[in-house]
């Protein structure tokens, strides 16, 4: 592991050597220490349900609504998806920064080889997707295997990576008519009224969720999170699986792009790098619920929906810009705050 | 037996009665110990003889029980460092302690505060303060090279010239030549004469006893936590130190000849079915030379070596943990290839290392996480699909507590709150489950109490009555002498000597790991 993510890792909440996962014994009689480990595992998610009754009575005729709900449901997809990756290099305690590039060079590729090159829709969405991998399998290769560390290397691979993307789009939006049936897809709403970007994000997550929570590799990753020397000393392969977790990030980054793009049907720079933080933020936020200190899948996707619940909420009470910000950031800065103290207490 | 040939007058630190234990040892009894200034004190004696005891509790960083300590004449108490680097006492350990992207100037005076002129560090007044502290030590050391760019022996140096940019009356250096060249000891020695000749004391640690002859005026050999005799060097033979620190008289000691070794080697040789484990030249530059030895099936094979010998080096090689620059390994007369631990464990050979907690375990995690690591292949839920069963983990982590006597409520029990023999039970519980021919135990029993080292060595016996092959790596060598058929001893990141039962013994393992190259 390098030296900068190492340092960086101690300010986050998942690698703390005392941060307790599952395990049923550490929960003692006592009424006290019951209600101290339910308010630490569930605490994001009572905040949440607390926050969407708050919404709901405050706006009940715009935000309890149907339509709200899958719109909020619908714009947290993208999130949801990106934070699928990024959890499977935490929990290995690498980081990534270019997700939120490569999330726009997939978007610039699907959209650019269409408008501009005439390729048939099917072949662009690989190629976007393929590339999103390539990216990762590189970041992979530079820090897993040449040892540099991810903090550096994956900043300067989004450099890099948005370099490529202005090369492809001359840094224009792009817009222009797209086929339908690519468009279809980021904009029909076949089920239960949500969109197919929507379930994809589900679809995903899942997939997430088992390869962390039920396969031998998700179990080497959170060993590899745990202690990475006496992880290799184990016989884990540290090397493959690091790359691995990158690649997943790529991936996952590609296809948040392609959805992107075949939702708003055209091409923007820096509509992707706009989740960069957001991601990170919903992700160290999701680590304070059920495991606390640790990066779990649903974790994320409680986090992800707790910024979108905040975004839509309190944009809907007419509140000035200014202060959207200054709440939105107070709730994150109070969420990581609890989440260290669950640390330290778990 | 300290003071008798000191003069009062150039007493400077002057410990009497010093006592600490800790559970279940008595790591220093009644020790006292005196040191002059302008002495150079030798400190020898075996691995736990209570040297760093001693030493940590003149630093202020352990607290005896009790005794008292006296500097220049006056009582005091030393129960922090910060104390002992205001009395003038300064140590300079193995481990780096400088800060290598600042300057050996910066480094000098870091912890004095730099000097400063209208608020700004003034350049010209640290480098000159360095180079005068510099110069006292007869140190050729650019002021501005960064502290990175130093050798190991500038390194120590540099240490040294911060104890004495501080003020230090009194240096203390515990096993300072360690990864230093001749030349590079006779430089560390040239150094510390000259701040003896200024009236510095000086007290030197070390295993290598021609070290010792060469460089002290009087020598301290401390053995089971007491101080056991105190000489003057000149006249003191090296046969005689061996003497005070095995407590065996040298005429006494049962060894084996170098013909008879030449015998044993040939029988092992021509029993080549039994095999398990043959090591060739395995070596890795400057840190393990030349390691050749043989594990039979069923064999308990003792490592013995003074701290730094380079015995958990040799088996981290073994075990791919660290790549070999040379040599080669056969399993069963098969040559393998070892990278990697992975390329290891397909061999067959598992290592328990010496540091479980950040080599062995992870802490945060379960017992059955931790047990079932290695072999998670062997609990899938469905042949084929890489997904495990908790059910069965759960059962084989039961299994193996049980086994083993681990004492936990549960197999989902974090491994971070276990005991120190409890985390090693986990540890080989590990193994156990994986499986494997040849088993390397490093320090097993360090921090472990009495009845779980009792069901350590019965667990090794049992391996290798069981046709496994065992290598019990240990610094407490009564262990050895009990559990072991063989024991092999290591010194400066060689293989010296080997020892068969029955003339395995606590004192013979102890020279041997001393005996220095005219002797052997």
């Amino acid at each position: 592991m390098s030296e900068v993510a190492n340092v960086s890792a101690t300010d986050v909440p998942s690698v703390g050597p005392m941060g307790a996962p599952d395990g049923p014994s550490s929960a003692r009689p006592g009424s006290r220490e019951l209600i101290q480990s339910v308010s630490l595992r569930y605490g994001v998610v009572i905040a949440l349900v607390l926050m969407i009754v708050a919404f709901c009575v405050a706006r009940p005729d715009s935000f309890a609504t149907v339509s709200n709900l899958q719109a909020i449901l619908a714009q947290a997809a993208p999130a949801m998806i990106l934070a699928v990756g990024l959890t499977t290099v935490l929990v290995m305690q690498d980081f990534d920064l270019s997700f939120g590039a490569t999330t726009n060079l997939a978007m610039g590729l699907v959209i650019a080889m269409i408008v501009k090159s005439g390729v048939p829709w099917v072949p662009a969405l690989l190629v976007g997707l393929a590339a999103g991998v390539a990216v990762g399998l590189a970041n992979g290769f530079l820090i897993a295997r040449l040892g540099a560390a991810s903090f550096i290397i994956t900043l300067a691979m989004s450099t890099v990576v948005v370099g490529v993307e202005f090369a492809v789009t001359d840094q224009q939006n792009i817009i222009a008519e797209l086929p339908a049936a690519f468009t279809s897809i980021g904009q029909n709403a076949p089920i239960l009224g949500l969109s197919n970007v929507f379930w994809i994000a589900v679809i995903v997550c899942a997939i997430g969720w088992f390869a962390l929570d039920k396969t031998e590799s998700g179990r080497f990753m959170y060993a590899i999170g745990g202690n990475s020397e006496a992880a290799r000393l184990a016989g884990v392969p540290i090397l493959r699986l690091r790359l691995i977790g990158f690649a997943a990030v790529g991936f996952t980054a590609a296809i948040a792009g392609v959805l992107l793009a075949s939702q708003s049907g055209s091409y923007a720079p820096g509509v992707g790098s706009a989740y960069l933080l957001p991601t990170y933020a919903a992700v160290f936020l999701g680590s304070a619920a059920f495991r606390p200190g640790q990066f779990t899948i649903p974790g994320a996707i409680v986090g992800v929906l707790f910024l979108q619940v905040i975004n839509t909420g309190l944009s809907m009470l007419n509140l000035d810009t200014f202060v959207i910000n200054l709440v939105q950031g107070a709730i994150l800065i109070a969420a990581v705050l609890l989440s260290r103290l669950g640390q330290r207490t778990a | 037996m300290t003071g008798d040939d000191v003069s009062q007058a150039s007493l400077f630190v002057e410990a009497r009665g010093l006592s600490k234990a800790y559970p279940g040892v008595q790591a220093a009894q009644g020790v006292d110990f005196a040191v002059s200034r302008g002495e150079i004190v030798g400190l020898v004696g075996p691995n736990g003889a209570g040297k760093s005891t001693l030493i940590k509790m003149l630093a202020g960083a352990v607290i005896p029980d009790e005794g008292t300590i006296s500097v220049s004449g006056a009582p005091v108490v030393i129960d922090r460092p910060s104390i002992a680097t205001g009395l003038g006492l300064a140590f300079v350990h193995q481990e780096r302690s400088d800060v290598p992207n600042l300057s050996v100037a910066e480094n000098v005076q870091l912890g004095l505060g730099f000097p400063k002129r209208q608020g700004r560090i003034d350049r010209g007044a640290l480098k000159r303060n360095a180079v005068a502290v510099l110069d006292r030590l007869g140190a050729r050391m650019d002021p501005e090279a960064l502290a990175s760019s130093l050798s190991v022996v500038d390194q120590r140096l540099l240490t040294i010239a911060r104890g004495i940019a501080a003020d230090a009356q009194m240096i203390v250096l515990d096993e300072p030549s360690a990864s230093l060249t001749a030349d590079e000891i006779e430089m560390l020695h040239d150094v510390l004469r000259r701040l003896a000749a200024q009236g510095t004391a000086v007290v030197y640690v070390s295993h290598r006893l021609d070290e010792i002859t060469a460089l002290t005026d009087r020598v301290v050999v401390m053995r089971g936590g007491r101080v056991t005799g105190a000489f003057p060097t000149a006249g003191a033979s090296t046969t005689k130190l061996i003497e005070h620190i095995t407590g065996v008289p040298e005429a006494a000691r049962v060894g084996v000849t170098r013909a008879s070794l030449e015998t044993q080697r040939q029988a092992m040789a021509s029993a080549d079915s039994t095999k398990l484990l043959d090591v060739r030249g395995l070596s890795r530059a400057g840190i393990v030379e030349d390691a050749s030895f043989s594990l039979a099936a069923g064999e308990v094979l003792g490592l013995a070596g003074m701290v730094g010998a380079g015995r958990s080096e040799l088996m981290r090689l073994i075990y791919g943990a660290d790549r070999a620059t040379g040599g080669e390994i056969l399993v069963d007369g098969e040559a393998v290839t070892i990278k990697s631990p992975r390329d290891a464990l397909r061999a067959g050979i598992v290592l328990l290392p010496e540091d479980r907690r950040r080599h062995g375990l992870i802490l945060e995690q379960s017992i059955r996480q931790n047990m079932t690591l290695p072999a998670i292949r062997r609990f899938r839920r469905v042949p084929g699909l890489p997904v495990p069963s908790l059910a069965r983990e759960r059962r084989a982590a039961v299994e193996q507590m049980s086994d083993l006597a681990v004492r936990a409520p549960s197999p989902e029990t974090v491994v971070g709150t276990l005991s120190g023999g409890n985390q090693q039970k986990v540890v080989l519980a590990k193994w156990l489950i994986h499986g494997a021919r040849v088993f390397i135990f490093d320090e097993p029993t360090l921090g472990v109490d009495v009845s779980g080292k009792r069901e350590l060595y019965a667990r090794m016996e049992k391996l290798a009555a069981q046709g496994h092959g065992v290598i019990f790596v240990s610094s407490e060598f009564e262990e050895l002498v009990e559990t072991c058929s063989r024991v092999l001893v290591m010194r400066e990141g060689r293989l010296t000597g080997e020892v068969l039962a029955p003339d395995i013994s606590v004192a013979g393992l102890v020279s041997r790991c001393y005996a220095d190259r005219a002797a052997a």
